[in-house]
């Protein structure tokens, strides 16, 4: 299939996260780990730092999770102005089952907002506000 | 025995006056020179005399383009140090190897910025280090990240609000007998902290750094052509940059996270080079994009626990003269005003030479931490001649 968002691509960092990104389009959350030695690689790499292994695999993960950590943002942020309309917005940062921490908007409630609060992903579709990628979400449990 | 240790120091000290952002009479280059020339002039040397160029960050006036203006005879060291403001004493680490190995005598380390271009400062400083992950879900300014960081610190780790309370109310004191400060004639009163705006929780707007137009510049020579110079040195007796494993770009998956701003390895290799340890320092400059993350940074030092942090870190213990720890005694990058953090190193060396206008008396060991929460940091300890 073709893929929207990278029409749209940012750059910066590492650059190895395509697969991500090609997962959420997909309709799964999909992270990497190693080939070789299975150790599991957030953000993902072009090369295994324990193995030495030049091969990642993507393996899709249930999108369940707890809150790691969060912020409210009160401020239309530069290269985030398409939110502008949305702020306040809750940005969590939550570590799923194999210990990799994902960002994501907050979805619905906010009562409950708490380090350790159960969260569960909804995929959402590219839209201008994700800047054109397709994006998990975190609604608390 | 350290080869570092001592055998350099900072002789002059320049710096523009600060504007407000976007607001320079002059462009940033000529802010640049106008830095580099004054710390000349302080040391007593010639511009023309200079041959190494060190920087950080996004730093864009490279050494090669402003020798036609200082007259440089000749260029023999230039570099820019990783990351961002984690790296301004790894700056003077660089600048200070490059003395030791004889690859240059006579180097400045500078910074200069200007909003003139149109690009916030916020923005500039990360070098388009913001990956996809952060766009796309509504994450882009430091204070973001940060904020992030804060907020597990205070929530999960325990460590009070009023640290970083008090972290503010101390550097805007400064500021009110530092008339070069931004914030002179702010009064920081609880009432008005605690109800500022909300930037992006847990930070409300004075647990933020300016943003500014200026620049600032030190020369550092080594250790034996200091002692016919000017003005008393700073002796640099550590300067270490770095992290452990799992730090680097971890887009919040650096463990530890929280209560510390990565410079646990730093703070133990500077230790144990200078021979000193946190009860020995009389001042700190610490580096405060945001108020959390420099507490958090004086936690890695070793100037207080996640336990105690909130009976140590009080406005009182802060406050220079006479707090236990003071911090940030021209106003920091808070109150007096930011360029990427490179006012904190003249305010390190002032305290040494005893002529800050929050002097802390008879202070003879000055640090200077650096960028918190950066993917690279580094810390810097100035020491008199006493110290060495």
């Amino acid at each position: 299939m073709a893929y929207a968002f990278l029409e749209s691509s940012i750059t910066g960092r590492a650059g190895t996260d395509e697969e991500y990104w090609k997962g959420l389009a997909d309709g799964e959350l999909r992270l990497p780990r190693c080939a070789a030695c299975k150790k599991w690689m957030w953000p993902a790499h072009h090369r295994c730092g324990a193995c030495g292994s030049w091969e990642l695999e993507w393996i899709k993960q249930e999108p369940v999770g707890t809150v790691y950590s969060w912020t409210r943002t009160w401020y239309a942020f530069d290269r985030v102005h398409e939110r502008a309309a949305d702020v306040p917005y809750v940005i969590v940062v939550a570590e799923v089952a194999c210990g990799a921490c994902l960002l994501g908007v907050l979805k619905g409630r906010e009562d409950g907002l708490k380090i350790g609060a159960k969260v569960r992903g909804i995929i959402e579709p590219p839209s201008e506000k994700s800047k054109g990628y397709p994006s998990i979400r975190w609604a608390l449990a | 025995m350290s080869k570092f240790r001592g055998n350099t120091a900072i002789v002059g000290i320049g710096q523009t006056p600060y504007y407000k952002r976007g607001t320079s009479p002059d462009p940033e280059m000529k802010l640049a020179l106008r830095a580099i020339v004054a710390a000349c002039e302080d040391a007593g040397i010639s511009p023309q005399d200079i041959d190494g160029f060190v920087s950080y960050g996004s730093e864009r006036n490279d050494g090669q383009k402003l020798m036609a203006a200082l007259g440089t005879r000749e260029l023999k060291f230039g570099g820019l140090v990783w990351t961002h403001g984690g790296g301004i004493p790894g700056a003077l680490g660089l600048a200070a190897n490059a003395i030791i190995a004889g690859q240059a005598d006579i180097v400045v380390v500078y910074r200069a910025m200007a909003e003139l271009g149109g690009q916030r400062l916020r923005v500039a400083v990360w070098q388009n280090d913001t990956p996809s992950q952060y766009l796309v879900n509504g994450l882009d300014a430091p204070a973001q990240t940060c904020a992030i960081r804060s907020q597990r610190m205070l929530e999960h780790d325990g460590v009070p609000r009023s640290t970083m309370k008090a972290l503010a109310q101390a550097c805007y004191y400064h500021a009110r007998n530092n008339p070069a400060a931004m914030g002179h004639n702010i009064t920081l009163d609880d009432d008005t902290y605690d109800n500022a705006r909300w930037i992006s929780e847990p930070y409300r707007l004075f647990d933020c750094s300016r943003e500014n137009d200026a620049g600032a510049a030190i020369i550092m020579v080594s250790a034996e052509r200091a002692k016919d110079m000017r003005h008393k040195p700073a002796y640099l007796l550590s300067a270490p940059m770095g992290c452990y494993g799992e730090w680097g770009f971890g887009e919040f998956n650096q463990r530890p996270f929280g209560a510390t701003s990565g410079f646990q390895s730093v703070a133990r290799r500077l230790w144990a080079e200078s021979g000193y340890e946190p009860d020995d320092v009389d001042v700190v400059q610490v580096y405060e994009n945001m108020t959390g993350m420099a507490v958090a940074a004086l936690i890695d030092h070793g100037f207080c626990t996640v336990e105690n942090a909130g009976e140590v870190l009080t406005y009182k213990n802060l406050i220079a003269p006479n707090g236990r720890l003071p911090v940030n005694t021209s106003g920091g990058n808070i109150a007096e005003g930011f360029i990427h953090g490179m006012g904190l190193v003249p305010e390190a060396v002032r305290q040494i030479r005893g002529d800050s206008t929050n002097q802390v008396p008879g202070a003879a060991l000055s640090l200077m931490t650096g960028g918190p929460g950066d993917s690279m940091v580094s810390s810097a300890l100035l020491g008199s001649i006493e110290t060495l």
